[in-house]
Formats: C-alpha cells, sequence, structure tokens
C-alpha cells in the first residue's frame, strides 16, 4: 500500500511539475507544429471554409489580431438560404488546441442578411503558446474549426 | 502554474495537517473573488486586468526566484543558504553581503523552512495573483456577467461569486496534490533530493524567464 501511495505521488508529482523544464523545447515544438496545423493567416484578412453546402468566413478586427485586447468577430454564411435566413445567432467558440483554458463562447448576433458577429477577447497563455482554434457552430449546419496565431 | 507553488510548500508540511492546505486555498480563492468582483464591477476584463496585469508577472517572478533559491539551497549547491538556518543568525563574523545572505537565507527559510499555520493564507492571497489562462477565461466571464447585471453593485457581486465558485472548483486538485507531496515529502527529499532540487531550479527559472519576457 505504501509503494502504491509513492508511486501515485510520484506520478502527481512529474505530471504537474516535470514538463515544466521543457517549456522552452516545448515551446519550440509548439512552434514547429504551428507551422504545420495552421489554416487560417487571420492577420492577412478573412479565413474561408466550406461545411456541407454552405461557405463560412471568418473574421476577426481589429489586426493584427492580439490576446488580451477587445476583438470584433465577424462569421458570414453564403451558401443556403433557408439556413441563412432561419439562424439568429452563432456561437463561436475560442480555444486552445491541448490546453483546456476553460470555455470561452462568443455569441455572434445578426448583423445583415448573411452575416453574424459579436465582441470577445482571446486571453493570453502564459506558457506563451500563440496557436488558437475558433470553433463556428451553426446549430442548423455543425461546425467548422479555424486554426490561427495570436499576437501578444 | 498553481500545481508546483502546491508542491514546494507541502514538501514541509506535516503529512497529517489539513491547515495549512486548507489556509493556502482559502487565500487563493480570497484573492480570485476580489478579482472576479473588480472585473464584474467594471463589466471589462481588458480594463480590469491592466490594473493587476504587471503584478500579476511580479508575483510570478518572485515566485521563480523563490523557487530557484530553495532548490538550489536544498541541494547544497548555495552554502550560505540552509532552509531554516537558525545558525547564520549566530554568527557573529561581520563579512560584506552577510546582511543580504540573511535577507536571502529569511526568504528561504520562509517558503521552505518550518512556519506557523497562519503564514499559509496570505500565501495563497499573494499567489492568486499568479497569471494563468483558466483564470483569464473565468475573469472574461466575470465580464459578461457584470455586463448583464444591470448594476456595478450586481456586477461587483456576481463577479465576485463566479470566481469563488471557480477557485473552489480548483481548490480539490490542489488540495490533493498538497496533501500527497506532503505525505511523502520526507520520502521525496531523501530519495529525489538532488533531481527534485534541480526540477525546482529550473522550473524558478522557466517563471522567471515568463515574467520578464511579459
Amino acid at each position: 500500500m505504501r509503494h502504491i501511495a509513492a508511486v501515485f505521488g510520484l506520478v502527481v508529482f512529474a505530471l504537474f511539475i516535470a514538463p515544466f523544464p521543457s517549456a522552452r523545447t516545448g515551446q519550440a515544438i509548439a512552434a514547429a507544429d504551428a507551422e504545420k496545423i495552421v489554416d487560417c493567416e487571420i492577420d492577412k484578412g478573412p479565413c474561408s471554409k466550406v461545411i456541407g453546402t454552405m461557405e463560412v468566413i471568418l473574421d476577426i478586427n481589429p489586426k493584427p489580431v492580439k490576446a488580451m485586447k477587445e476583438l470584433s468577430f465577424t462569421v458570414k454564411l453564403i451558401g443556403e438560404g433557408k439556413v441563412i435566413s432561419g439562424t439568429r445567432v452563432i456561437t463561436l467558440d475560442l480555444a486552445m488546441p491541448g490546453m483546456y483554458m476553460g470555455k470561452n463562447a462568443v455569441m455572434l448576433g445578426r448583423n445583415g442578411p448573411s452575416t453574424f458577429s459579436g465582441k470577445g477577447v482571446i486571453p493570453k497563455c502564459p506558457s506563451g503558446r500563440r496557436l488558437w482554434q475558433a470553433t463556428v457552430e451553426i446549430r442548423e449546419m455543425g461546425n467548422v474549426s479555424f486554426l490561427f496565431n495570436v499576437a501578444y | 502554474m498553481c500545481g508546483p507553488v502546491v508542491a514546494i510548500y507541502s514538501l514541509r508540511v506535516e503529512r497529517k495537517s489539513y491547515a495549512p492546505h486548507l489556509l493556502y486555498n482559502l487565500g487563493r480563492v480570497t484573492t480570485y473573488s476580489l478579482l472576479g468582483g473588480m472585473t464584474g464591477l467594471t463589466g471589462s476584463f481588458v480594463g480590469s486586468v491592466k490594473l493587476f496585469e504587471r503584478f500579476q508577472y511580479l508575483a510570478l517572478g518572485t515566485l521563480g526566484i523563490v523557487m530557484a533559491l530553495v532548490g538550489l539551497a536544498s541541494a547544497g549547491w548555495l552554502t550560505f543558504l540552509r532552509p531554516g538556518g537558525q545558525e547564520n543568525k549566530e554568527k557573529k563574523v561581520k563579512a560584506p553581503g552577510l546582511s543580504f545572505t540573511l535577507f536571502l537565507n529569511r526568504i528561504v527559510t520562509f517558503i521552505a523552512g518550518a512556519r506557523t499555520v497562519g503564514a499559509y493564507f496570505p500565501m495563497g492571497l499573494v499567489f492568486g495573483f499568479i497569471p494563468c489562462g483558466l483564470l483569464y477565461t473565468a475573469l472574461i466571464a466575470a465580464a459578461g456577467a457584470g455586463v448583464e447585471a444591470g448594476s456595478r453593485a450586481r456586477g461587483f457581486l456576481r463577479g465576485m461569486l463566479l470566481l469563488f465558485l471557480f477557485g473552489l472548483g480548483t481548490s480539490p486538485a490542489l488540495f490533493l496534490i498538497g496533501k500527497v507531496v506532503s505525505i511523502k515529502g520526507e520520502w521525496l527529499r531523501k530519495r529525489l533530493s538532488r533531481a527534485s532540487a534541480l526540477v525546482m531550479v529550473v522550473v524558478g527559472i522557466v517563471f522567471i524567464y515568463r515574467a520578464f519576457r511579459s
């Protein structure tokens, strides 16, 4: 029993303290991975993806997109008229891949025939990681995600 | 971020003692509640973070320095620093820099040496300011609650309640870490003293780097 408790304690110690010394290496790896999986150069302009028969265009302003600043999120839907006209609110979920930072959802209200907008904040992660994922959640159609880097 | 702080102070806590862990978490939850109240009052996450962000990174940098010192002292790599270094207080020899080493000794002793139970509450208050992405997200929610509250007073109370509940929710995990480390503290110190000291020094350096980078 004592040995099991000792092993458990060591595992807890290792899980919560040991990863930190590799922070810089982890950042280098994260940066390298981000180059491969970033699919939205949000600082250069809106990003577009297709879900079903609908095109979803995401834009964030002001640019460059910075953490800890109030940002304006805009989603434009191009496609099926019935779905677009029937949708009143879209949810934009902001998350950091690989690190749980709590539920951060921005509600986008209708701001035109096919445009939805709202304001929110992308928090800063003390680890230095900059890769964020914005998931547009449309109840009638499903979800589509955009991966981009933010500036600190 | 909170785990290393809890692990450090827990190494010297008696295995059967619950009060230090409870008081540390009470201090931390108190800080979170105040930050939540401030954010709910203003209704602005960005605005309120500007007020205390510098202090957050100061707390992080301080923690990093202390961790590095404690690690170096615990491993015996700084001969003039000893956690609980009573012998230095008795030295009558006046040497250049002795007052500074005595000051460092007091800091190291405070963190890593035996202390009264009452010290854990202020420790939790201070280290509750350490920057944390999860905390920021909770504060964003507090700002939203403040905006929807309709009045500043209600915004303050809602923000405070939100962060109080957030702190309460994170307490069991940290309490468990602290308890496990304090139970196994002596075992860990005997068998992993050099390794854990090295980890502590490296983590301290990482924290210092993050504090100054920000």
